[in-house]
């Protein structure tokens, strides 16, 4: 990354951080709607498949689109290098896959989003890759849990819909000192409230379908490359083909050159275009975002029908402390909340008029969903219990609307359960 | 001063010896960020490429971890 470009403040740096002018002068990045790219010579695309020369050669490894996001995402993020794909979930799948092979071990927090679950209780495991979960809440736990064929700690920086934040520095210190790199999935915080790289995450992943994007009219995910785990010992010896020529790079070149170029999850170059006119404006919604949140999370909490709410932003969230001092006083745009049982809940969901009820965060518009009977309506009650979700519970993603409307939204859907 | 790059011949118009930093930009290399550079088949870490020096009759690649191949 340039200097000047590091120099840049936070707001600044997602509107020109690791941007090119575009053809004839253009702001905008060209969408390069093309499966491959041809060259005058053989020797021109031998040189480029040896590495030895820059260029594209077909879409699932590389393009140009895919390659400008990338560069702003890994200056945004002050790390070294980045690579999207075609979702969070391929972004996790990716990412994973390039630090763990057959019997090795993830150590994850047990607080996770359902379908980063899944892949790791379920489908890992049927490939030899064992999962052991543990409370992100309980430091002890995490060292007690590592292993010596432990290969990857991972969390979520605000847990959802659990709403419990980790403390990420203490996590990076408990990793540091094990030689295990700390992958980060930083959806629900996204790079506005904190650089996770900067708290000491190895590897950062978003779901940039959310925040990033904004207005979800695109899936798509992102792995970001903090250039600060050291692969060079014992645990890691797949790496080291990778360490000694790429250096510092030995991840995202594994990355690249492996696991995402066999697996195939590339993004789709509308996709990457769109998700970047997204990241723009991250500063801004994610101010609204937060403030809503906190609006929403107050009202609901002085409301004699609501009997718990769970939102960091809260004085009363255990989390408070932790949230505020890491995101610098701001906690994010989802919110849980209880009502009396589930029929109460169901009956709250079907009353909102302007909430949309659906499977999704991040938007601009405020979003609800019964968890328990939908994303997460697969797993037994012991883990729903580890994942924070229960009957009475309504997850929120509150959006960008005025913060009126969206209280007297919720407000009139409560008179109604 | 005369270079193999890349397995290629290649001159520079410097006569004395350059840092790795120095050829880089004078031979236009694209994506500095990114490159791996081997210096007479040694890869070279990127905090010395301001004190590596290159001299007449070295042999130079780059590297790239974003090409088609492993």
């Amino acid at each position: 990354m340039a200097e000047a470009e590091q120099q840049l403040r936070f707001d600044t740096k997602l509107i020109h951080g690791g941007t090119v002018p575009g053809p004839s002068g253009a702001t905008k990045p060209p969408i390069v709607q093309a499966s491959a790219f041809a060259y005058q010579t053989a020797e021109e695309l031998e040189d480029i498949f040896k590495g030895r020369a820059v260029g594209q050669v077909y879409t699932r490894i590389g393009n140009p689109t895919l390659e400008g996001l990338e560069k702003r995402l890994a200056v945004i993020e002050n790390g070294i290098a980045a690579v999207i794909t075609s979702s969070g979930m391929s972004a996790i799948t990716t990412a994973v896959m390039a630090v763990v092979r057959c019997d090795d071990e993830i150590l994850s927090s047990a607080s996770l989003f359902g379908g980063t679950y899944s892949l790791f209780h379920d489908t890992l495991a049927n490939y030899g890759i064992k999962t052991r979960f543990f409370d992100p809440t309980d430091l002890g736990a995490l060292e007690a849990g590592i292993s010596e064929r432990t290969r990857l700690i991972f969390v979520e920086t605000i847990g959802n819909p659990k709403m419990d934040v980790p403390d990420i520095e203490a996590f990076s210190a408990i990793a540091k000192k094990s030689g295990i790199p700390l992958m980060v999935d930083a959806t629900v915080s996204t790079p506005y409230l904190a650089r996770m790289r900067d708290l000491g995450a190895d590897i950062i992943i978003h779901s940039t379908s959310k925040y990033i994007n904004g207005t979800a009219n695109s899936i798509g995910g992102a792995i970001i490359d903090a250039g600060s785990f050291d692969w060079g010992s014992d645990r890691f010896p797949h790496f080291e083909p990778f360490r000694r020529k790429y250096r510092n790079f030995a991840f995202t070149a594994r990355v690249r050159k492996l696991i995402h170029k066999d697996f195939g999850a590339c993004a789709a170059p509308l996709n990457a275009f769109l998700s970047g006119e997204g990241l723009d404006t991250l500063a801004l919604r994610m101010e609204r975002h937060c403030s809503n949140a906190l609006e929403l999370a107050h009202f609901l909490q002085s409301h004699p029908k609501v009997a718990w709410v769970n939102y960091p932003g809260l004085p009363d969230s255990p989390f408070h402390e932790v949230a505020g001092r890491q995101f610098n006083g701001r906690f994010g745009g989802l919110l849980t909340f209880g009502l009396a049982d589930k029929p109460a809940a169901f009956r709250l969901v079907n009353a909102l008029r302007l909430a949309k009820n659906l499977a999704n965060i991040g938007d601009t518009k405020t979003l609800v969903i019964h968890p328990a009977s939908t994303i997460c309506a697969d797993y037994t009650p012991e883990v729903k219990r580890l994942m924070g979700v229960s009957e009475e519970l309504v997850r929120v993603s509150v959006g960008i609307e005025d913060p009126a409307d969206i209280v007297e939204d919720f407000s009139a859907a409560l008179e109604r359960v | 001063m005369n270079l193999t790059v890349n397995g290629k011949p290649a001159t520079i118009g410097e006569e004395t010896a350059v840092s790795i930093t120095h050829l880089l930009e004078a031979l236009q290399v694209e994506q500095r960020e990114y490159v791996t550079v081997e210096l007479n088949g040694d890869i070279m870490d990127r905090g010395d490429f301001e004190k590596a020096t290159v001299k007449d009759g070295d042999s130079v690649e780059f590297l790239y971890f974003m090409g088609g191949g492993r």
